[in-house]
């Protein structure tokens, strides 16, 4: 367990907020990240969004807090990460990507941890925040966001040792596959459900008749 | 100990049984009218009220009598109207005739049949529409005749309006007046049928004037894209992109014209028409005044609500008259939903066919045409205090209408209307926390923000001597924080 949650990996993360191109770069060639580390930081980014949405200020909060459910936005950012990981795993094996699994998902889950910490400064600046006066919430929601995605853009660059154009090239492949992804596992639970079916009426089939 | 438990459990279930037998079966009054009485919050979810009108009786021809003898029923009659005077006048299209009640709408004060049209006897074919000018004229839309006939109280004849000529219209035009009403400069402003250019405006002499209020066709990109793409026979089965036709009218004091429309998207369903013919109607928090926001569906009943009259009341506000669900949508003149009632169905209070609405003296009347009756709605406290309290803001008079949403609030705690109203007076009043607190509930973020800046103002100017000494304090701690840091280090390396 201390192998995981060291105070050293800690650290080691933020420095590689700090410093993403080293941080990331020793992450990948020392074993200086942690998987159970970027996967904790992504609930707590789950948590953070969720209580973004529930608790900014009424000024700039449109939503209806009736339809925030916070165990289906965990599940869902959870699920997307998964699939993020996955399919940047599989299109960078194929253009070699020096990366592990372990690797990316260390990278984006450390990526969200500026995201996760300016949602909730923003969430509590809101608080105080009137008419005409958005423009700070938006503008510090941007720059989290902004160097967020930029971390988890260096991340996967230092971590399959690609250029920056690669990097943006493979990027889009990831999405490409994320869809493909999408798409057949949708098409799985179709015929699965399908299979299920057949069996089922069989089995009903034969109940009647007996 | 068992039994005196048994004992007690049975002692408790009867003591139940008997109060809740003794309750009398409360009798809400939602619950014994033909129809649910509701409005649209900000979250445009529905929010049913206390009723805001119930239904006070019904007016039909059988039950009325004039000189002694019964006048009959009403045949399909399409229009009413109130006279300045308080009358009220029957356009009672198929018997062709106009009849005339009192202000109450017990006994018949007078029926117009026939006129005297320059020496000889003339009658009405249809008259379909009915309107009263305030100097006392009667302007009668006399449909299959082509022409609105004007007569004075007596029923002298004051001038025929037929033939409009004008380059804009086509050789062959066949006028057939709808609906009818005049401002207070005697122009005739009429609907006619299969006029998609506009309402018609006739001069005080009779003379056409100018199509009015035009409505324009919007077509969306997408079927501009697609119309590229079309052939020529699929482009001509393709739906006419053509105008809706208005379908009822009113006026109110300054000139304004009232209209509805048929809008199939059900965004805009009434419009209010400045004397240039341009819209400005306000269409209030949800960018809307066409009725039903949850029209979504594929049966018969789903589909946007179909406005076919209008009629404006006092203080801004007015009311729209739904003939696909037989329900009345009241707005205030900032298009804010007031309240929505009414429904179609054969008990009394619903309609059939309701084809023209009408407020006289207070009272809400729906005419009938299937049923050929007049149904007539009274307000309940929920639907004065709301009249009165936005009367007074309509007057900018938003301090004593508190005392009014106030009582709201107790009928109807998620009033965002009354909620706001509060909040907005308590803003003025200087109380800012209980000011935000309203207009929070009143989900008004404009006013909610106001308040909110100056409430930070008053704080920070009130504690600004705790702020400056903090500051200070923290200033000298980190100071001397750095010192000793610095020493104990110094001192650490001397060591």
């Amino acid at each position: 367990m201390s192998k995981y949650f060291s105070k050293e990996k800690v650290k080691y993360m933020f420095y590689t907020i700090t410093h993403p191109m080293d941080g990331y770069y020793w992450i990948r060639h020392q074993e200086r990240g942690s998987v159970p580390l970027a996967i904790i930081m992504v609930i707590l980014f789950s948590v953070c969004f969720t209580a973004n949405r529930l608790l900014a200020g009424f000024v700039v909060n449109d939503l209806d807090p009736r339809a925030v459910d916070s165990l289906y936005e965990l599940m869902g950012v959870l699920a997307f990460y998964l699939l993020i990981c996955v399919s940047n795993w599989s299109i960078t094996c194929l253009m070699n990507g020096e990366g592990r699994l372990k690797d990316i998902a260390i990278a984006v889950g450390y990526g969200t941890v500026p995201i996760s910490m300016v949602l909730v400064l923003a969430t509590i600046v809101s608080q105080f925040v009137a008419d005409d006066e958005q423009a700070f919430y938006g503008l510090l929601l941007g720059v989290g966001i902004a160097y967020g995605i930029i971390m988890i853009l260096i991340g996967i660059m230092q971590v399959h040792n690609y250029t920056l154009g690669k990097t943006l090239l493979t990027l889009f492949l990831t999405f490409v596959a994320m869809l493909i992804i999408v798409f057949l596992l949708l098409l799985l639970g179709n015929l699965l459900g399908m299979v299920f079916n057949f069996f089922r009426s069989i089995y009903i089939e034969i109940i009647f008749r007996t | 100990m068992k039994k005196m438990i048994q004992l007690k459990k049975i002692l408790s279930l009867s003591l139940a049984v008997f109060v809740l037998a003794l309750l009398p079966g409360e009798s809400v009054s939602a619950t014994s009218l033909p129809y649910d009485t509701y409005n649209y919050d900000y979250r445009e979810d529905i929010h049913f009220t206390p009723a805001a009108y119930v239904p006070a009786g019904t007016v039909s021809g059988k039950s009325l009598t004039y000189n002694g003898e019964p006048i009959g029923n009403f045949v399909t009659p399409q229009d009413l109207c109130k006279a300045p005077d308080g009358k009220v006048y029957i356009a009672d299209t198929g018997n062709n005739r106009i009849v005339v009640l009192d202000s109450r709408m017990r006994n018949v004060e007078n029926i117009i049949t026939t006129f005297d049209n320059n020496g000889k006897e003339d009658e009405f074919a249809q008259p379909y529409g009915i309107y009263v000018s305030q100097r006392g004229w009667i302007y009668v839309a006399d449909s299959q005749h082509n022409r609105v006939v004007v007569l004075e109280q007596d029923g002298t004849l004051v001038q025929i309006v037929e033939n409009p000529v004008s380059e804009s219209l086509e050789d062959g035009y066949v006028f057939v007046p709808l609906k009818v009403t005049v401002d207070y400069a005697d122009r005739v402003y009429v609907i006619a049928q299969n006029m998609f250019e506009g309402i018609m405006v006739f001069e005080s002499d009779g003379n056409f004037a100018s199509f009015f209020g035009t409505i324009e066709v919007e077509i969306s990109l997408w079927d501009k894209f697609w119309q590229r793409l079309a052939t020529k026979e699929e482009r001509a089965n393709q739906m006419l992109y053509i105008p809706t036709e208005f379908t009822g009218i009113d006026i109110d004091p300054d000139g304004f014209v009232y209209a509805s429309n048929i809008d199939a998207t059900g965004v805009q369903g009434v419009r209010r028409l400045n004397p240039r013919g341009e819209d400005v109607i306000k269409k209030g928090e949800n960018g809307n005044v066409g009725g039903d926001l949850w029209i979504n569906g594929t049966t018969d009943y789903a589909g946007a609500s179909q406005f076919t009259d209008v009629v404006y009341r006092d203080n801004g506000i007015y009311s729209c008259l739904d003939r696909k669900r037989g329900r009345i949508f009241t707005y205030d003149h900032e298009g804010n939903l007031l309240y929505i009632f009414g429904g179609l169905g054969t008990q009394q209070g619903t309609f059939s066919m309701p084809v023209a609405i009408e407020d006289i003296g207070g009272r809400l009347v729906v005419l009938d045409a299937t049923r050929a009756e007049i149904i007539v709605f009274q307000e309940t406290e929920y639907g004065r205090l709301i009249n009165e309290a936005v009367s007074l803001r309509y007057d900018g008079d938003e301090t004593a209408a508190v005392a009014l949403w106030e009582r709201v609030l107790e009928l109807d705690e998620n009033n965002e209307l009354a909620n706001s109203g509060i909040g907005k007076a308590y803003l003025t009043a200087g109380d800012y926390v209980s000011a935000m607190h309203y207009l929070k509930l009143g989900m008004n973020r404009d006013y909610y923000s106001v308040a909110y800046r100056r409430y930070r103002n008053s704080f920070l100017t009130q504690n600004a001597s705790y702020f400056l000494t903090g500051i200070v304090v923290i200033l000298i701690a980190v100071f001397v924080g750095k010192r000793i840091i610095k020493k104990k280090k110094g001192g650490a390396q001397d060591e």
